[in-house]
């Protein structure tokens, strides 16, 4: 389960660059004025903060020392009005910059996953599911923290320490000088610690991943481990995982832990420094009680904007490799796009011709080779063939999946690449081997095939597939649901209801690639109806492994090696006594075999 | 996984399950085991660290009131200096112990708790693991267990610092003003409650949040893994319509989730603005009024941030501490269950004969429904025994007793004479070899999957050795990277046939007296059939086996037939005795001959 395997990706060390950081903000373009509102507002707050001691001061140095009641009642009711005032503005950043994260958040989904139904085969075939869904879950989430928490609260701390030292510069600059002193030493030290704790994490996340994927084979593999009596050597291995977990994390923690006091101690030094600097400006006159309770407060709240900088910018570099790999995702692009003045001709129905059809997925491996084939319309064609002969990619082929690399494909005398991909694939119906179905309704599920379809035509289709029975034995009926990806029903019941779905969509091609497991007699009875109601009249082609499907077809195509070895009818095949002969041979033992056997047998449970 | 070193070290765990108990606290404070000083030591360091903290703010107070109003305090300056950032020390070195002593706790019994989960599971019974799905028993041994060391690293040191925080500030505060005091704790009830009533509905609009997050990437999940349906429908649009749909939703909820926080934190801050408004007004007044000195009012203006503050937190502890609650006893569940004794019983030396009797046994998985009736035979060492009989008919619960997998009900099973419960499972195991038809591989190379049964170490030559007698060797040197080749999600996929060859090679090297061939040549291509019908073979030799067979070829050779209906015995006897008989096993091999007849006439037909 690719969920529980980590990606490395996620562990690398990204530079910071500037292309991407633009990118990121292209991002939040659109919603400039929150930006600008929730930073005009953090901005206000953190000025509000320093307003606020520095009017704690005032209360101390012209209200309670010298008495005066109303002075003291005056500050302390502007006091009141700045509270509200903050309060406000908290509201707003919060609103402001929390709306506009899931915002962007939503933004980039969509923008991904439209961009994903655009891609083409080739690149879903070389990207694991894993991966392209923690770049549309995890990634934008760590994008849009950083245009909105992150951009928040660099301005915070910024407009924190800006604020600080104007109002210390203001109040005595002389002892504001020597409280500088200690902010490089800060930066260093914040910057230090933020580099290590940040390795350490992502070893932790690394070795996590590891135990979650030990954990599973652990449990699936149970009684692996029971027979072969293998626990202590699996505990003893497992126990490895775990102590690195126990070494790396606890050395976060305590990197954590020692961080915020080290960076309160070495506050402390300018502590020390106001007292005594600052008491000797007292006694000189040049410092006020007020003015020493300003710059304790100013020294100790300017420790957390300088820690959270150093907290920002190590994320930073995460996010902008999240960025990275989310560009990377956009920027693919689909190899088969409708050329420049493709049409749409109304029908695909006609002859199919392949003139000469090379394909490989690789340069150096051809999957189909010089292939030459005429297809009349209405011919039903059976694929034949050892598995990774090519059957499935010259269906693939057909649907325009992917596109020859050498030679050209004819619909009705014209290359299809010509054509629209809409045209070709909004007139295709597919049944796969192991039927896709969307969490849903039975009735969604059928409807898929054509969305306008009214409820009775959805129950026609079922009954033409032969599904309409086995539907209404469930409780709800159509309303059933089928479970993520068809999980509540059999492979049978799914095969039925992807037939639905196609009779309803009124393909002109159809294409099947039967089950080769095993679906018990009924159902497969069933399967075989549905198919030939589909068949009908229509240019079919079936990878085939039914002996009823094989002798039924118009003509049999035996593939190996990325080529037609043998082709013809049924009967005229069975006469070369080649190739085909002995598949059939082959075939015929084994399914009637389990066929007759399951005559004695009491029907097995659907 | 790459090859992980065996080690020799002694395993961290201890005996959870001793420690569990109903009331879900006690059974929390149980689980620090061993850790139980380090944990108070991290709270006591925590209430020096506050102590400390408040002593700052005293000798503020002392620092104003006694220094500055003497004569040629410029002296004393650099003393006082020095007990700031001495206090700073004390603070500082104090918290940083406390962190690093709750973070040896927390991971700690982590440690201990997943190496004594992954040692549970891998001894929990074939029934729990019957009725257990992965995916669930995987979320509560990481997720959950995760949850509990963040109960212990950051949540309930979380709660002891806001309230050794509120206590000593507090205590520190009446001891200045009893009255002053007083006064300003009023808002902390107020605070308190709608800081519960604040995260408690928080929780409730995350876990929606939540729940859409799963349904988002499930739509996602769906659509990429039907991404052929989705384009041979040509569906796009309608993907885009549903995922934006469910996508929209989210950003719904995340905006009401992100309003709750725009509404509490200001809200708080007017309730703590009121609060220290009223607070200042009074302590300067009664300053005015000689109640109280300077200094005092200064120290107050501090304490007062410091008790007041952390209160808005407190109903974030409370919940994610209920949280953590919950999660402990999903994981107590999982402990709480039995482990299979494997080492209890006989353990003889050296290798069993292999002679196996059943006398009258049957068996029943639960009270309700027998699967096994009054069977009886005697199978003398070396000789092989076949079942034959229908899904159901009993044939896999059958063998699935000779290594105590699970436990017969009544009659007799010995083992050279001696009852099967009386030996360990333990020696059982050691004595039997399945091979199954669909078998476990681990994501390992190739070579960790066949030694994963041998505690020894294994020399190429061994491995090669049973690779080859399991007609495997050949497939192996065809990949890239031969014996080192991952199998796998992240390595190479092998067919079924190679799979169960590997199995094969791995029961070979394990060298066992008994073995277990569960529907082994079922379902596999003609081609390699007759390779593993030879490595089977082979691996026969000199085993007393169990051959679990659809196909009378598969086992017409054996010295013994058993068919089971029901879990009944209905023939026993060679292919030669039960040949003649009329019965279940004739009528199979009939279907044979009638399948040839059909065959040649079909044939003869074209």
């Amino acid at each position: 389960m690719s969920d529980f395997q980590f990606e490395e990706e996620d562990f690398q060390q990204t530079k910071v660059t500037r292309g991407t950081l633009m990118r990121i903000l292209a991002q939040v373009k659109p919603y400039k004025w929150w930006v600008a509102g929730f930073l005009g507002f953090v901005g206000g707050v953190s000025t509000l903060d320093s307003i606020f001691t520095y009017l704690t001061k005032q209360i101390i140095d012209v209200g309670i020392i010298p008495g005066d009641r109303q002075a003291l009642t005056d500050h302390i009711i502007l006091f009141g009005v700045l509270y509200l005032l903050i309060a406000v503005m908290v509201f707003g950043f919060i609103y402001l910059a929390g709306v506009l994260g899931e915002r962007v958040r939503y933004d980039m989904r969509k923008q991904l996953f439209n961009h994903l139904q655009a891609l083409s085969f080739d690149y879903f075939d070389r990207t694991p599911v894993g991966w392209i869904m923690s770049r549309v879950t995890s990634d934008t989430e760590r994008i849009a923290d950083l245009v909105t928490w992150g951009m928040l609260d660099v301005t915070w701390a910024l407009m924190n320490i800006a604020t600080a030292t104007i109002f210390m510069m203001t109040i005595n600059w002389q002892l504001a000088l020597i409280v500088f002193l200690i902010i490089p030493v800060l930066i260093v030290i914040a910057s230090w610690f933020q580099k290590r704790i940040i390795v350490e994490y992502r070893e932790v996340r690394k070795t996590n991943s590891k135990i979650t994927g030990a954990y599973n084979e652990n449990i699936q593999g149970v009684r692996v481990s029971k027979a072969l009596g293998r626990e202590e050597k699996n505990l003893s291995e497992f126990s490895v995982l775990t102590d690195t977990m126990y070494r790396r994390s606890f050395r976060a923690a305590w990197l954590s832990a020692l961080f915020l006091p080290v960076v309160q101690i070495v506050g402390s030094l300018g502590l020390g420094a106001i007292i005594w600097y600052g008491g000797i400006q007292v006694e000189a006159g040049g410092l006020t009680i007020g003015g020493i309770q300003a710059f304790i407060g100013y020294v100790t709240f300017m420790l957390w904007p300088i820690q959270d900088l150093a907290r920002v910018y190590a994320s930073m570099q995460q996010s902008v490799a999240s960025a990275e790999r989310v560009f990377s995702l956009v920027d693919a692009k689909p190899q088969i796009v409708d050329r420049r003045g493709a049409v749409d001709p109304g029908t695909i129905q006609g002859d199919i011709v392949f003139d000469n059809v090379d394909f490989s997925y690789e340069d150096d491996k051809p999957v189909i080779r010089g292939m030459n084939l005429t297809v009349k319309a209405g011919e039903t064609i059976a694929l034949v063939g050892p598995t990774g002969a090519g059957k499935s990619t010259l269906v693939n082929l057909v649907c325009r999946f992917y596109e020859p690399t050498g030679g050209r494909i004819l619909f009705n005398g014209r290359d299809y690449t010509q054509l629209s991909l809409h045209a070709i694939q909004s007139r295709i119906g597919i049944v796969l081997q192991t039927p896709h179905l969307f969490s849903g309704s039975i009735r969604e599920n059928i409807r898929y095939g054509r969305l306008d379809a009214s409820d009775a035509e959805i129950e026609d289709a079922a009954k033409l597939a032969g599904a309409h029975d086995f539907i209404m034995t469930l409780a709800n009926g159509y309303e059933e649901p089928v479970g993520e990806g068809g999980v509540l029903l059999s492979v049978g019941q799914k095969q039925l209801i992807s037939l639905a779905r196609a009779v309803l969509s009124q393909p002109e091609l159809f294409i099947m690639d039967e089950a080769t497991s095993s679906v018990d007699t009924l159902t497969e009875a069933l399967i075989q109806r549905g198919m030939e109601q589909l068949m009908a009249g229509r240019t079919s082609f079936v990878i085939a492994h039914r002996l009823s499907t094989i002798r039924r077809a118009d003509r049999i195509l035996v593939i190996d090696g990325g080529r037609i070895t043998e082709q013809g009818s049924h009967a005229e095949l069975l006469r070369q006594r080649g190739h085909y002969y002995r598949l059939y041979t082959q075939q015929f033992r084994s399914q009637r075999e389990l066929e007759l056997e399951r005559e004695m047998e009491p029907e097995p449970v659907m | 996984m790459a090859a992980i070193p065996i080690t020799t070290h002694e395993i961290p765990t201890a005996d959870f399950k001793a420690r569990l108990s109903p009331n879900r606290l006690v059974g929390l404070t149980r689980l620090l085991g061993g850790f139980g000083w380090h944990y108070a030591g991290a709270n006591v360091s925590l209430a020096v660290g506050a102590v400390a903290k408040t002593a700052t703010y005293l000798l503020v107070q002392h620092f104003v009131d006694n220094v500055l109003a003497q004569p040629n305090f410029g002296r004393v300056l650099p003393v006082i200096a020095l007990a700031f950032i001495g206090l700073a020390l004390v603070e500082g070195t104090f918290t940083a112990l406390s962190g690093r002593l709750a973070a040896l706790t927390a991971e700690g019994v982590t440690l201990r708790l997943r190496n004594y989960l992954y040692d549970h599971i891998q001894r929990l019974t074939f029934t729990y693991h019957d009725q257990t799905r992965t995916g669930e028993l995987i979320q509560r041994v990481t997720s959950d267990v995760d949850a509990v060391r963040r109960f212990f690293s950051e949540q309930l040191i979380g709660l002891g610092r806001i309230l050794l925080l509120f206590t000593v500030n507090f205590a520190a505060l009446a001891v200045l003003n009893l009255k002053l005091a007083l006064i300003s704790i009023i808002c902390v009830p107020v605070v308190g409650v709608v800081s519960m009533f604040f995260f408690r509905r928080l929780e409730k609009a995350y876990e929606r949040f939540q729940e859409q997050e799963a349904v988002v990437s499930s739509t996602l999940q769906e659509n990429l893994t039907g991404v052929r349906v989705v384009k041979a429908f040509a569906r796009q649009s309608y993907e885009r319509e549903k995922f934006d749909k469910e996508n929209f939703e989210q950003f719904q909820r995340g905006r009401r989730l992100l309003m709750m926080h725009a509404y509490y934190w200001p809200t708080t801050d007017i309730i703590v603005g009121a609060q220290t408004m009223a607070g200042y007004l009074i302590a300067g007044l009664m300053v005015i009024n000689g109640e109280i000195t300077v200094g005092t009012f200064l120290a107050y203006v501090g304490l007062l941030a410091w008790m007041i503050n952390p209160i808005r937190n407190l109903g974030r502890l409370i919940t994610q501490l209920s949280t953590g609650m919950v999660s402990y006893e999903r994981v107590a569940a999982v402990i709480r269950e039995d482990r299979e004794p494997i080492t209890e019983g006989m353990h003889p030396a050296g290798s069993a004969r292999g002679e196996i009797v059943f006398d009258d046994l049957s068996f029943e998985y639960d009270s309700t429904a027998p699967v096994l009736h009054n069977i009886s035979f005697r199978v003398a060492p070396g000789e092989s025994i076949a079942l034959l009989g229908s899904t159901g008919s009993g044939k896999t619960s059958l063998v699935n007793l000779l290594p105590r997998f699970y436990e017969y009900t009544s009659g007799k099973l010995l083992l050279d004479g001696v009852d099967i419960k009386e030996l360990s499972r333990e020696y059982l195991r050691q004595q039997i070899g399945i091979v199954e038809q669909e078998p476990f591989l681990f994501s390992r190379t190739i070579r960790e999957n066949i030694t994963y049964g041998v505690a020894r170490e294994v020399s190429d030559e061994e491995v090669i050795a049973a690779a080859e007698a399991a007609a495997i060797h050949e497939s192996i040197m065809s990949f890239p990277e031969g014996y080192q080749t991952l199998v796998g999600e992240r390595g190479v996929t092998l067919s079924g046939g190679q799979k169960q060859r590997v199995a094969i090679a791995r029961v070979l090297l394990k060298n066992p007296r008994i073995l277990i061939l569960d529907d082994a040549t079922s379902s596999v291509d003609m081609e390699t059939e007759a390779d593993i019908r030879e490595a089977l073979q082979r691996l026969m030799q000199n085993r007393t086996t169990f051959i679990i067979a659809h196909r009378i070829q598969s086992l017409m050779n054996a010295d013994q037939i058993l068919v089971l209906k029901d879990g009944r015995m209905v023939q026993h006897g060679t292919h030669e005795t039960l040949i003649d008989q009329p019965g279940i096993y004739r009528q199979i091999y009939d279907v044979q001959a009638r399948i040839e007849d059909e065959l040649e006439k079909e044939l003869a037909g074209v």
